[in-house]
């Protein structure tokens, strides 16, 4: 049963992919971690995300995260884009306990714990600034920085997402190591537990810390690996930890002139530990299964500069 | 297996289809030696060479042949690759008999943008150069906003000519 909802699941994000073969990115290396790379002023690219995420604590779960986005060089340090998100998810006995439990993007949707539970919905439209300060061609050392935030807004969730972004190139910058910390507070509309029938907004706030090495192993291809910590408190100040993971996996990367494709997969390692917020019976096997976490995640990136 | 080939094809096909070859070899030879006679002199860089171009220059050859060719006034022509953002830039450089830079050409560019570097302008920083002078970009040649990678790259591939012809030609002409 699971490998055919996987399967079929696989074939959503293959045609997904298909479909959106016209559009295209800034060029990413890694399917997470982000570089210092910017679009040169008054370039236009057009990109397309599918996120395949599967496996929880038991039963099924599959969910596939949709980004639709277009880019623009306002000048040659400074990209801006504007972008959609939307997300499908399928699951069944797939939480604590054994329960029913939507991922954290539909967390409102309240299924009875043995509901086969099925979605689909638009949740929020967002923009994006990447800053380059400091350019890993211009200095002899090869380290560049940019700094990154993504305001998003949707009818349920809103977030301030921001990245400090290091990298450091190597052997003709065909080898490029880097690094992401981000601190993202956010809001959620969800269930009141203190008043039934009525939501709250739940404050939450993201760090994760990501570092990842890429080679440009031939022409047009590059090979990478790319480690994140994603952490989560329930409070916008640090307090309340609820979940820290960690995802380790690979990427492959085309990059043609006006194409590029970057496909990831990233596996939870079993480090995960429990915490002060750590909602009961998420945390097995030391793997975390909270509403956000799950055992794997695909991603693919096409995209298309105009 | 036949399958695979044809997905590896397929991928492939883009860059033949818009690979841009500005100049051929022959044609940037009369270009930069005009009427002069230019005779094939192609050297293999042994390991000592290879390190020594290193250490001149900071860079390492891309490859160990070297496509070198002698002009009947004494000055040398010399093709060589450069990695570009996604495939090689393939560029000339002519030396006088001197060993000093008489000029730089982009014989192909296959990247979306930043061939800027094609700019006569921005080439002609070039002229002059010799071997053991500082050749930086942002420094003694100006960056292209917006081309960053190919104009240093390309300034990076020609401080590395000029030292492998100090260390390759200069001597052993």
């Amino acid at each position: 049963m699971r490998i055919g909802v996987t399967i079929r699941a696989a074939a959503f994000v293959a045609a997904s992919a298909s479909l959106s073969s016209a559009a295209h990115a800034g060029e990413p290396l890694f399917g997470y971690i982000y570089t210092t790379d910017t679009l040169p002023k008054g370039k236009v690219e057009v990109e397309q995300w599918v996120t395949l995420r599967n496996e929880k604590v038991a039963g099924s779960f599959n969910q596939i995260d949709e980004r639709t986005e277009v880019e623009y060089g306002l000048t040659d340090n400074l990209q801006v884009a504007l972008y959609a998100d939307a997300t499908w998810v399928k699951a069944y006995h797939n939480g604590p306990f054994g329960q029913t439990t939507p991922p954290e993007r539909l967390v409102y949707d309240t299924p009875g714990p043995d509901d086969h539970y099925e979605n689909s919905r638009f949740t929020d439209v967002a923009a994006e600034a990447i800053w380059r300060v400091r350019s890993p061609l211009l200095h002899k050392d090869g380290i560049g920085v940019a700094l990154y935030v993504e305001p998003s807004w949707g009818a349920r969730f809103r977030e301030v997402e921001t990245k400090l972004i290091l990298q450091k190139n190597f052997l003709d910058d065909r080898l490029v190591i880097a690094a992401n910390v981000t601190y993202a507070p956010e809001y959620r509309l969800v269930p009141d537990d203190n008043n039934p029938g009525h939501n709250g907004w739940q404050e939450e706030t993201d760090t994760n810390i990501g570092i990842g090495a890429s080679y440009r192993f031939a022409p047009k291809w590059s090979a990478a690996v790319e480690l994140n910590n994603e952490r989560e408190f329930n409070s916008l100040n640090f307090t309340h930890e609820s979940n820290s993971a960690y995802f380790f996996g690979p990427s492959i990367h085309f990059g043609g002139r006006k194409f590029f494709a970057t496909l990831s997969y990233l596996e939870q390692l079993p480090w995960a530990t429990t915490h002060s917020d750590s909602v009961d019976g998420a945390i097995v096997g030391c793997h975390t299964y909270d509403n956000d976490f799950e055992q794997r995640r695909f991603r693919l990136k096409v995209g298309y500069l105009f | 297996m036949k399958r695979y080939t044809l997905l590896f094809s397929a991928l492939a096909a883009p860059s033949a289809v818009h690979a841009t070859v500005f100049m051929s070899p022959e044609q940037a030879q009369a270009v930069m030696f005009p009427g002069e006679v230019l005779r094939p002199d192609p050297r293999q860089l042994s390991d000592d060479q290879v390190s020594a171009i290193r250490k001149a220059s900071g860079e390492s050859p891309l490859h160990r042949d070297l496509k070198v060719w002698r002009a009947s006034s004494g000055g040398w022509f010399i093709v060589d690759e450069v990695v570009g953002k996604h495939e090689f830039i393939t560029l000339a450089l002519a030396l006088d008999a001197t060993g000093a830079v008489k000029s730089v050409e982009i014989l192909d560019y296959r990247e979306a943008y930043g061939s800027q570097v094609r700019d006569p302008r921005w080439r002609a920083q070039f002229a002059g150069k010799r071997a053991g002078q500082s050749l930086q970009l942002g420094h003694e040649v100006k960056n292209i906003s917006g081309a960053t990678l190919s104009s240093k790259h390309v300034t990076d591939g020609v401080r590395r000519l000029l030292a492998t012809y100090a260390i390759v030609l200069a001597h052993n002409s």
